[in-house]
């Protein structure tokens, strides 16, 4: 990155911005500081006891005694980004497909402006809607039959007895990503260079054959859209918290109920000054979000940079 | 930048990013040294207004006295236009560590007393007067079936537990010889977050049912142990379970009486400890905190210990008593700037006064005994 010499006035413009831009990276320490710091306490006393045991149940009278585990939430967050990603790409891939190649003018403009306006809605939304249609609709008409049917795979082997458990949480979120896989994927499908296109037309490939090739060429795009979509998912908290019911399970079972990382969060930071370490715990969880987070992000990128390197 | 290069080891690229990173600290710390100090200042007593001096109160803490307490301030506010008081429903605990550790408030509302070993450190120095009584409400949905239900802790106990699974469970068929009850499987809501709520409804079990409920199971925050089972369900809030409870067509959970009663929800009858079946309302609250006070198991002052409290009004005696009663306390310092002090003074005799003759529905005023032990507090909190 060698810089063009400046003229005064672009070194006035650089250096009066220079502390704006800074901000950014400066929050970002921070969280990591400050994150890291209210952690320590925790990490400390509870060692990798906080990741491998289910159990939460602080204790007022006799703090020495509270037990906090994260693995339940940890699980939680994890399977249900799984489930989310594992079902939007497949949607994905084919909104992608049918708006860039197949769909006329006005649809592929009707369709892009519907996942705009699903981009940009409250999350307390969809929460709110996951109560009230999914759940119940998933209960009813998805996972009985599910387990009726399938009821051998562990998966499916547990009654659905309430609609509000890991699977529901999975498929709503599933639903919230969608919109940040679509542009994601949709901005590595266009930058495919038009030569490689007019290359497959060319040779005589079929449609068919023609957008598995583009698929390909696409790829890398796709699996970063999949790797932001899981970041996404495992920090979402509102909707999630309506939906999983908050109870720290871990079970082989979709159809029981669990806890994700944010939910416990939302559902523990008001009354977590009363227990001596349960804030500091809280704490902890956000930091293994964060570097969930990142990591999925990193990837992502590093993804992203090789394809377009490799494009020219 | 030629110049900078000539420093040798760092590029340029990574000596811009370190000043970024520098400056950035730096500015963030402007941004919060500034909003601190000015929130800081907001904070503070006096501001002149219209050349009237009002006084500011800042309040937070308890959700479930939110209604009551916004009623109080705006009735309050009407007669003394020259003070202003604002209440923050944050939760109990918040409430407590924002007043006692990080003295950002002037007054705390909270559902549990200070605990044996808060009280214990700030002895002498905070004042507590329960200034409202509360009661938790068991709700239920059978699916055909609508008439009343007959609870005793021993059986909600066991639905907790995961030992009852069906409504037609013979301990619940035997408490009501009348009802009609299905083979369904009940599914069991709970608080999900620490909640003073779940402490009362964890203490009576207890309290009621020590064979069955054992105490390790009392507390804010519990391991449900039907959780277990897959039948149990936590959210949050009050408002939270009665999202979940709406939603379901069997169902048991326990809410703040005002949620039931809101939402119509079918409210159980409790056995007593006197052994009679008692639906929550104003009378029957009542009764069980006047027979506390009569049992003498109430503190006489507000610098008193109060974290015993629960256990007097809970499972009270007397044939009247709903078992499931709570307060929410009011917790204040008894030191304050002179004019500050004055302020308090003149809200804590509003609501022991006044302000207990109109009390929202789910809430019961405090028995007269009661305000006149918090009434105390005038002669204690001074003004310095």
């Amino acid at each position: 990155m060698t810089a063009k010499p400046m003229y005064r006035s672009d070194k006035l413009l650089y250096y009066s911005l220079l502390p704006f831009a800074a901000i950014v990276i400066a929050a970002f320490i921070m969280l990591f500081v400050v994150l890291g710091y209210v952690s320590a306490p925790a990490l400390h006393r509870y060692g990798i006891g906080l990741f491998t045991t289910t159990k939460w149940a602080p204790n007022e009278a006799n703090p020495s005694k509270s037990v906090y585990g994260l693995l339940a939430p940890l699980f939680g967050t994890l399977v249900s980004s799984v489930i989310a990603v594992l079902l939007a790409l497949p949607v994905t891939v084919s909104v992608v497909l049918v708006i860039e190649e197949y769909a006329p003018e006005r649809l592929r403009e009707l369709i892009g402006s519907v996942i705009e306006v699903m981009a940009g809605l409250p999350t307390i939304v969809y929460g709110l809607w996951g109560l009230e249609v999914l759940a119940p609709f998933l209960r009813e008409h998805i996972y009985s039959p599910l387990h009726q049917l399938l009821g051998f795979i562990p998966l499916f082997s547990c009654k659905p007895i309430t609609g509000f458990n890991l699977a529901t949480a999975g498929v709503l979120l599933s639903i919230m990503i969608l919109p940040y896989m679509v542009a994601v994927a949709r901005d590595a499908y266009r930058s495919i260079p038009f030569t490689y296109k007019e290359a497959a037309l060319a040779i005589g490939a079929t449609r068919y054959e023609y957008a598995k090739i583009m698929m390909g060429l696409a790829k890398p795009g796709i699996i970063a859209a999949a790797l932001l979509g899981f970041g996404r998912a495992a920090g979402e908290t509102v909707a999630v918290a309506l939906v999983v019911g908050n109870v720290p399970l871990v079970s082989s079972c979709l159809f029981k109920p669990a806890y994700t990382i944010s939910s416990l969060i939302a559902n523990q930071f008001s009354m977590a000054p009363l227990y001596p370490y349960m804030m500091s715990v809280l704490f902890t969880g956000g930091l293994v979000l964060l570097l969930i987070g990142m990591a999925a992000n990193t990837v992502a990128v590093i993804m992203i940079t090789r394809a377009r390197k490799r494009l020219g | 930048m030629p110049k900078l290069r000539a420093i040798g080891i760092v590029g340029e690229t990574t000596l811009t990013l370190l000043i970024l990173i520098l400056i950035g600290l730096i500015a963030l710390d402007i941004v919060i040294q500034v909003t601190c100090c000015l929130y800081h200042r907001g904070g503070s007593q006096t501001t002149a207004a219209q050349g009237q001096v009002s006084i500011r109160l800042t309040g937070s803490g308890s959700t479930f006295i939110y209604p009551q307490m916004r009623e109080w301030i705006s009735r309050f506010q009407a007669e003394n236009p020259t003070i202003s008081i604002i209440y923050n429903p944050t939760g109990s605990g918040t409430g407590q560590s924002q007043l006692l550790k990080e003295h950002v408030v002037d007054f705390a509302c909270s559902d549990p007393p200070l605990s044996h070993k808060q009280y214990e450190e700030y002895k002498g120095k905070v004042l507590q007067m329960p200034v409202i009584v509360g009661a938790i409400a068991v709700i239920y949905k059978i699916p055909g079936y609508r008439g009343p239900l007959n609870l005793t802790a021993d059986a909600i106990a066991k639905i907790y537990l995961g030992k009852i699974k069906y409504w037609d469970d013979p301990e619940i068929a035997r408490l009501n010889p009348r009802a009609r009850l299905p083979h369904v499987v009940i599914k069991v809501i709970h608080r999900s977050d620490a909640s003073g709520t779940t402490e009362v409804f964890t203490f009576f079990l207890h309290k009621a049912a020590p064979s069955v409920w054992p105490t390790n199971l009392v507390g804010k925050a519990i391991e449900w142990p039907v959780d277990s089972t897959g039948r149990g369900l936590g959210a949050k809030g009050n408002q939270g379970v009665a999202e979940y409870f709406k939603r379901l067509d069997s169902a048991i959970a326990y809410v703040e009486l005002g949620y039931a009663l809101e939402n119509n929800f079918p409210i159980a009858a409790i056995r007593n400890a006197a052994g009679y079946f008692v639906k929550p309302s104003s009378e029957t609250m009542q009764a069980a905190i006047a027979n506390a006070l009569r049992s003498g198991l109430l503190p006489s002052t507000p610098l008193a210990d109060w974290s015993n409290a629960l256990n007097a009004i809970i499972y009270a005696p007397g044939k009247d008593s709903y078992p499931i009663v709570s307060f929410s306390f009011m917790i204040t310092w008894t030191r304050y700037p002179h004019a500050k002090a004055e302020a308090l003074k003149k809200f804590i005799k509003f609501i022991n006064t006044i302000g207990q003759e109109d009390i929202i529905e789910g809430y019961a005023p405090i028995p007269p005994e009661l305000r006149s032990i918090n009434l105390k507090a005038l002669s204690i909190i001074q003004g310095s």
